[in-house]
């Protein structure tokens, strides 16, 4: 048999898929082991490829394996969605159909999520007092210029309220309060407060960028609707 | 109130002689559960005693409208009422964390996630019944049965990692941190996914699809139990 029509056919296979979804198992499982003694992966401020590169391979062969074996699994499903919806388009309802392919995309949007991620996000922290501003990379400027602290009868910090001012360059300035889960988001980047301090009051700013968060909601929404809609028909046609 | 959750642990128990003792198990569980709820002002679901509790009642629960399904199987009420029972007795070795909650975990993001991730892990639980079952005595319906319970509890896990993900984000600026728990959560989907595509396949069915149930809910227990007791991470359970 012609080599690359051997290919496809391994590519377009269920058991293909199986195989590399046992392979990621057991890769993660080594990982969940190996992880723990190597404590930078508690602090990857850089993104994800560039930081592997700095490491010793005994302990991230693991993900570089991984990483790896999902390629094949992105080609795979892709593969296998594009032939199912050929083959079947003529005898099963269309929503049956497609459902299961809404799921694939929303997995493949969230590998994409964490491809983009793990090329170009970052995270830095830096702590700024009240009424004083730090410059980003890039040219942008973030002040606070006001800090409340919320603390119970206890005495335990209970929320707070930072107000900052997001400066675009020089170009135009943006006024936001970030609170505990509310956090001030511009196209990919997002700025929040990690804690803070009452006196003098000052607030531990991170600010982060991650090129794949829009598609990883996307890839939630589609996988979401994907498997509820297949999960709804298949109630259905147990009662007809 | 503790004699609330001892007493649901005696239901538990009675129920293996009148299974309607699993109606007043889940019930006084539920019970207690409100009680903290309303004591503590929050979801009391932080911490190896609350969690085991809503997980038991949870699974205790969700056996029910299964149960039906497998009329005249009394090994399957057995199983859940030893079962919850113990999960029950394991309840009481912890202390309660009565503490305020740190503002980043007073959002619906996190309530919802931490709901849907014990109720999936209920409905494994179930589906591991299932399996065992069939083992025991090879019948359609058990399968059936475990394979539909995988499938919501499945759609259950996924929405509870989705909202997870979206509470990380708007919490720590990042939807994946690099923790044990979050590499076993992704360990336990995808094996779970692995039982979704391998059923497809007619060599699975049947006895492998059955043991694979029950494996998966050995991949639940250390998800939950053995990652928060043995490992360093984010979650507390």
């Amino acid at each position: 048999m012609n080599p690359l029509k051997k290919i496809y056919q391994i590519l377009l296979s269920l058991n293909t898929s199986l195989w590399l979804l046992l392979i990621i198992t057991a890769l993660f499982i080594a990982g969940a082991f190996i992880m723990p003694d190597n404590p930078g992966f508690g602090s990857i401020d850089i993104p994800l490829f560039d930081w592997l590169k700095r490491q010793n391979l005994e302990s991230v062969w693991w993900l570089w394996g991984t990483i790896g074996v999902l390629s094949l699994l992105s080609v795979n499903t892709l593969f296998c969605s594009i032939d199912s919806i050929i083959k079947k388009r003529r005898v099963t309802h269309w929503l049956l159909l497609i459902s299961p392919q809404v799921i694939h995309t929303g997995f493949l949007f969230m590998l994409l999520a964490h491809l983009l991620g793990a090329s170009g996000s970052y995270h830095g922290e830096a702590a700024v007092a009240e009424g004083s501003a730090v410059k980003l990379s890039g040219g942008d400027i973030l002040a606070i210029k006001n800090i409340e602290i919320e603390t119970d009868d206890s005495g335990y910090l209970s929320g707070w309220g930072v107000d900052i001012e997001y400066n675009h360059s020089g170009n135009f300035t943006e006024s936001a309060r970030i609170s505990p889960n509310s956090p001030f988001i511009y196209k990919d980047l997002n700025i929040m407060v990690k804690d803070v301090q009452a006196y003098p009051e000052a607030a531990l700013l991170q600010v982060s960028r991650d090129p794949g968060a829009v598609w990883a909601l996307a890839g939630s929404i589609l996988f979401t609707l994907g498997i509820l809609t297949l999960i709804a028909l298949r109630m259905k046609m147990e009662k007809t | 109130m503790q004699i609330l959750l001892a007493s649901s642990f005696g239901a538990y128990l009675f129920a293996l002689f009148r299974k309607e003792f699993i109606y007043a198990g889940v019930l006084l569980q539920l019970a207690y559960l409100l009680f903290r709820a309303s004591e503590l002002g929050r979801l009391p679901l932080v911490g190896p005693h609350d969690t085991i509790v809503f997980f038991t009642a949870c699974a205790a629960a969700f056996s029910l409208p299964f149960g039906r399904l497998m009329k005249g199987e009394k090994a399957f009420g057995n199983i859940i009422s030893v079962s919850s029972a113990l999960f029950t007795a394991l309840a009481l070795v912890y202390e309660p964390r009565n503490f305020p909650l740190p503002p980043v975990l007073k959002t619906f993001w996190f309530e919802t996630h931490v709901v849907l991730a014990f109720m999936s892990y209920a409905l494994f639980g179930v589906a591991a019944v299932f399996g065992y079952l069939y083992l025991k005595a090879p019948q359609s319906l058990a399968e059936t049965l475990q394979y539909k319970a995988v499938l919501i509890a499945y759609c259950l896990f996924t929405l509870s990692m989705i909202f997870g993900g979206i509470w990380a984000y708007l919490a720590w600026g990042t939807y994946w941190l690099w923790t044990p728990k979050e590499l076993w959560t992704s360990i336990l989907w995808i094996f779970y996914s692995f039982y979704l595509h391998a059923r497809l396949r007619q060599w699975w069915a049947g006895r492998p699809a059955a043991v694979l149930g029950i494996a998966g809910f050995g991949v639940v227990m250390f998800t939950y139990l053995g990652v928060s007791l043995l490992m360093k991470s984010s979650h507390s359970f």
